[in-house]
């Protein structure tokens, strides 16, 4: 169970990297931080920690949820529904992904020796998801992809917290889940003043601004 | 040979089970058309409308252009042939292929690749635009699709350690389902597989006879009659062949070791019960997906063989 959600937070992240119009993008990740809530939910049931459920519906209700619907607003408001151009076509993306994905799985065995079995995969799921979140953060032009691809890379992060150490301390987690809805809060208004001042969401554009 | 008895059994074991999927192909396809309609608050389409339109495909008389060669009365025949001898590889009710002894995985990849060549070439040879567009477009599509189904399939058979589909299975019910990442990852390469050969709506629609929007149709644009009907008969045994290659593989449960009545019946009705949820699954994704422009094709089949590599990958690391 643990490891299919793992799982299938990768085949998620494939596919947002093969995705090019945002709305499908932005429900791909709420998809993916369902399964982490999943992950979340199974990981409290089998090691009986019941602090754990509160991560869980923390990470549903946000991630899942409402920054899906934020993001989903945001692109309706500014209007541009596709994402044109990365840098690397689609199928060299997903070239380099698999390649990321090889390398992720191969540094995760190099992980505590003992940890064989389950957290091994969730190790390399997550070191997986990183690079791959990092790969499509320099890769894609459009700001809110960015912001997608950095909410992947805290996916990761938090899927190793909670699935290898089974869980922070609470305050911590509600430290962190503030601190995701500000960065997102903050990256949508900046989003907005981009698109605001080259009625595009091309980072690109970010370099005629040198004086 | 005829007097060995396990030869026999095979042998009828295989008559039986292309007798049972020819008969259930058509109505997969109608059953899919008609959740389709219902999705789109339409009535759709009787269950029985596929075995009407094989009936009267059937007993209309063969049209053929006056500049077709032997090639194009092959096409369908090979095609058809192919798809048959494609369905006793694949253990249906029974963790057992018929004719598991003939050869495994890349057999069964082999023979399909043969009827698609067959029907191709078939295509080509009227020299009409449409049929030459067709072959081209199933071809450039075949050339991804394949690789990635055969990597998926190996992503199993490594688990299994035979490359035999009867074995796999055996070994698969024996075990139970591994849980390993690399049977989600196969399993979603896979699903987009089954929907680009059986030209489903992201990357064909099997409904229209638009020219860009063609790719399966437009192939057997030039074909009438009997000749038709063998095609999308075929067509309909491979869709449920790739469908219950799915269950095969990921969903092994209830499906029959031994010959009892009891345990087969129990299996039919897993086996109905596995391939219509997978069925569900490819009406929705055709009803929540428009169709991709040609050229993006490519990409989501890519994505397939990406997944399906990193399925394989994933096994030795």
């Amino acid at each position: 169970m643990l490891i299919l959600c793992a799982a299938g937070m990768l085949v998620s992240a494939y596919l947002m990297v093969g995705q090019k119009a945002l709305f499908t993008a932005i429900r791909l990740y709420g998809a993916q931080s369902l399964l982490l809530g999943i992950v979340a939910a199974t990981m409290a049931i089998s090691e009986g920690r019941p602090e754990l459920f509160v991560t869980a519906v923390l990470t549903v209700a946000l991630k899942a949820l409402l920054i899906p619907w934020f993001l989903m607003r945001m692109v309706d408001r500014i209007g541009i529904h596709r994402e044109i151009e990365p840098f690397l076509n689609v199928p060299a993306s997903l070239l380099v992904c698999l390649g990321l994905t090889v390398v992720g799985y191969r540094v995760s065995t190099g992980f505590e020796a003992g940890a064989r079995g389950v957290s091994h995969h969730l190790i390399g799921v997550a070191m997986s998801l990183l690079l791959i979140g990092l790969f499509l953060m320099v890769t894609r032009k459009k700001a809110i992809t960015q912001i997608l691809a950095l909410m992947t890379v805290e996916n990761a992060v938090f899927l190793v917290a909670v699935g290898v150490t089974s869980g922070m301390p609470l305050i911590v987690e509600l430290g962190i889940s503030f601190d995701v809805i500000l960065a997102v809060l903050v990256l949508g208004v900046l989003v907005q003043r981009i698109v605001g001042r080259f009625e595009s969401m091309d980072v690109s554009r970010l370099s005629k601004l040198k004086g | 040979m005829a007097s060995n008895p396990d030869a026999v059994a095979a042998i009828a074991g295989a008559v039986l089970q292309i007798a049972g999927l020819l008969a259930v192909a058509p109505l997969l396809k109608t059953a899919i058309k008609k959740m389709k309609a219902r999705l789109q608050n339409r009535q759709g389409p009787p269950l029985m409308q596929g075995y009407y339109d094989l009936a009267k495909l059937l007993r209309k008389e063969t049209v053929r252009s006056e500049t077709a060669s032997w090639v194009f009365v092959a096409g369908p025949r090979v095609y058809f042939a192919a798809a048959l001898a494609a369905t006793t590889l694949v253990p249906v009710l029974v963790a057992a292929a018929p004719l598991e002894a003939a050869g495994g995985i890349l057999l069964l990849v082999g023979t399909l690749a043969l009827g698609r060549f067959a029907l191709a070439t078939a295509a080509l040879d009227t020299g009409s635009p449409f049929g030459g567009m067709g072959s081209s477009r199933d071809m450039t599509i075949a050339a991804l699709a394949e690789p990635a189904l055969m990597l998926g399939l190996f992503a199993s058979a490594l688990a299994a350690g035979s490359m035999n589909l009867g074995v796999l299975v055996r070994s698969l019910v024996e075990h139970g389902p591994s849980w390993h990442p690399s049977d989600l990852l196969a399993f979603a390469g896979l699903f987009i597989i089954v929907i680009a050969e059986t030209g489903r709506i992201p990357v064909d629609n099997p409904a229209t006879h638009l020219e860009l929007t063609m790719i399966h149709e437009a192939m057997v644009l030039e074909y009438a009659g009997p000749d038709l009907a063998l095609v999308e008969w075929a067509s309909a045994v491979k869709e449920l062949l790739y469908l219950t290659l799915l269950v095969d593989l990921f969903m092994p449960v209830g499906i029959a070791t031994n010959l009892a009545p009891g345990a087969v019946a129990v299996a039919f009705l897993a086996w109905g019960g596995k391939v219509l949820l997978l069925a569900v699954a490819v009406t929705i994704a055709e009803s929540t997906n428009a169709k991709l422009r040609l050229f993006r094709v490519p990409e989501l089949v890519s994505i397939s063989l990406g997944l399906a590599f990193l399925a394989l990958a994933i096994r030795f690391l």
